[in-house]
């Protein structure tokens, strides 16, 4: 497949998924993280090992009898940095990876919910990644691959230390499970602050979906966790999975209070917010970010019928500066940027708003012809 | 004015960008302008690395003054592979390649045991490991025999035995391990 048609869409078909999860939990992401013996780290290797590696494993991929899915090969080399940029902000490959001009490549599925990256930080990282909170069916889709890929490529495992990775932060199962979950309620109770400290004493992390930095953009956070190494990954999942579910939980109080609490100050706020994703002339990122998340949370909490959350989803990746020029056509200045934003999500909510026909309204005129 | 994120407090900080010949100001309070970056600066941005966490806790501790008695230091050691110290580890809070953890290994435990849950992996093992490994035992063991038989000049014994290691050597190449 062509570069082009894993650009088109803000969200792969995957993500239309939804279950009992998915008011809160937006997507789920399992990282193995593998090296080959024989080759020295990303970090120095030469160039002719690089291309030793991206041999070796493209090889075993595309050959294997036991993977079904089929890939399609990128070289980061061979893209420009818009399309770089654009994979990023879908979240296919991190950032890292984009930055890899000379050596890194990636091996897409056709249902873009597997990127297995060459020569990032290490040399083999298999992503997999799952709709809403499906953390046990990502690791196995994972497992899989890795299982496929062991046998046909010398991965460096050591008894003591497990698979060796590039940074001690990854040793061991090279397993980094990430759940990426829409806040807003939390967020707005003051409340991430010391679920963040929490999580830290408990090994884990929990970042803004932007990087680092970001914590708050559109209330949107990643929780991940941070020990590889004395863990089995059954354990390492099982935390992950409890620690989730009780953000989940408190996610939920907290709606519940604020709806008991504060609904009209609530309504308020996500009215003023499709108001404003509905009819501004400008929109900042920053600006969308937040209006995007109060929006969701009027989806979630049944205040909005009428917008499907798959529409928020995709809104979310579609406004990011890659995207938003790719649907623009042309490189944009930061300004320009601003007013294509506001026209995009103008046109994308402002139809699904009018799209369900008012009954006893004005609509009825459109019964008679 | 009101800061442009949090919309609360004062903005008393002015964040100007040059963005494709273009500048762009913002503002915000302090305490958004210390944690927040807009979007596309993420994407050049270098991810947080825990090189300075690693050279705080095992590189040389600022107190320490030139002269005063130190332990022979860990730093000598040179990886036969990819030329890494450990006190160039430490500066770059990663490692050069997969020998490194044989070179280093009696430093990493201590490392492991504070930056994970335990210096022992516990976890998956490559599947064909396992095999691999009783294979490897299995030719060593019979390498020792064949010596001891040599020894005691029992040279039909010795050819067997080799025999048998050649079998397993082939198996083991089969499997995927080396021979070595």
């Amino acid at each position: 497949m062509m570069i082009e048609s894993f650009l088109a869409r803000a969200t792969p078909a995957w993500m239309e998924m939804e279950d009992d999860y998915s008011d809160i939990v937006i997507s789920t992401r399992i990282r193995l993280a593998r090296n080959l013996d024989g080759y020295r780290f990303p970090l120095v290797f030469s160039e002719n090992e690089a291309l030793q590696v991206e041999q070796a494993v493209t090889h075993a991929i595309q050959d294997s009898p036991k993977l079904q899915e089929r890939y399609s090969y990128f070289s980061i080399k061979d893209l420009t940095p818009l399309q770089r940029q654009i994979l990023v902000e879908k979240h296919l490959i991190s950032p890292q990876l984009a930055k890899k001009e000379q050596v890194g490549s990636m091996l897409l599925s056709e249902d873009e919910s597997i990127c297995i990256m060459v020569n990032e930080e290490d040399h083999l990282r298999i992503q997999c990644m799952t709709a809403s909170f499906q953390l046990q069916k990502a690791y196995e889709e994972a497992n899989k691959i890795d299982r496929a890929l062991e046998g046909a490529l010398p991965y460096a495992f050591r008894d003591t230390f497990g698979y060796l990775t590039s940074c001690p932060t990854n040793i061991g199962t090279g397993l980094r499970a990430s759940v990426m979950m829409h806040l807003p309620a939390l967020t707005l109770t003051g409340q991430m602050n010391q679920i963040i400290n929490a999580m830290t004493r408990l090994g884990m992390t929990v970042r803004g979906i932007y990087g680092e930095g970001s914590e708050n953009l559109g209330n949107v956070y990643q929780v991940s966790n941070q020990i590889t190494l004395g863990k089995t990954e059954e354990d390492i999942l099982a935390d992950i999975q409890s620690v989730a579910e009780k953000i989940i939980q408190k996610e939920r109080q907290a709606r519940n209070k604020l709806m008991e609490k504060a609904e009209l100050a609530l309504e308020d706020r996500i009215y003023r917010a499709l108001g404003t994703l509905t009819h501004a002339r400008i929109l900042t990122s920053e600006e969308a970010a937040t209006c995007l998340s109060n929006v969701r949370l009027g989806v979630d909490l049944q205040l909005i019928d009428n917008i499907k959350a798959t529409t928020l989803n995709e809104c979310v990746v579609s406004m990011q500066p890659g995207f938003l020029q790719h649907y623009a056509g042309e490189a944009l200045p930061p300004a320009e940027r601003d007013r294509v934003r506001a026209k995009m999500l103008r046109e994308a909510l402002f139809l699904e708003t009018m799209s369900k026909p008012t009954i006893g309204g004005k609509g009825e005129d459109s019964y008679d012809v | 004015m009101i800061c442009e994120h949090c919309k609360q407090r004062n903005a008393t900080v002015t964040v100007t960008q040059v963005q494709n010949g273009q500048k762009v100001e913002h503002h915000y309070c302090d305490v958004c302008a210390s944690q927040f970056h807009p979007f596309h600066a993420e994407f050049k941005q270098e991810p947080v690395s825990i090189q300075q966490l690693l050279s705080n806790w095992f590189g040389s501790p600022t107190w320490q003054k030139v002269g005063e008695k130190q332990q022979a230091p860990p730093q000598q050691q040179t990886c036969p592979q990819c030329g890494f110290t450990y006190k160039r580890f430490l500066k770059e809070g990663k490692f050069g390649c997969t020998s490194c953890y044989d070179t280093f290994s009696e430093h990493l435990p201590k490392l492991f045991n504070r930056i994970q849950a335990g210096p022992q992996h516990i976890g998956k093992m490559p599947g064909a490991r396992s095999n691999v490994f009783v294979i490897k035992k299995q030719i060593e063991d019979i390498r020792k025999r064949m010596k001891a038989a040599v020894d005691e000049e029992q040279f039909e014994e010795a050819a067997k035995l080799r025999d048998e290691a050649k079998n397993l050597e082939q198996q083991l190449q089969f499997e995927g391990g080396d021979v070595t």
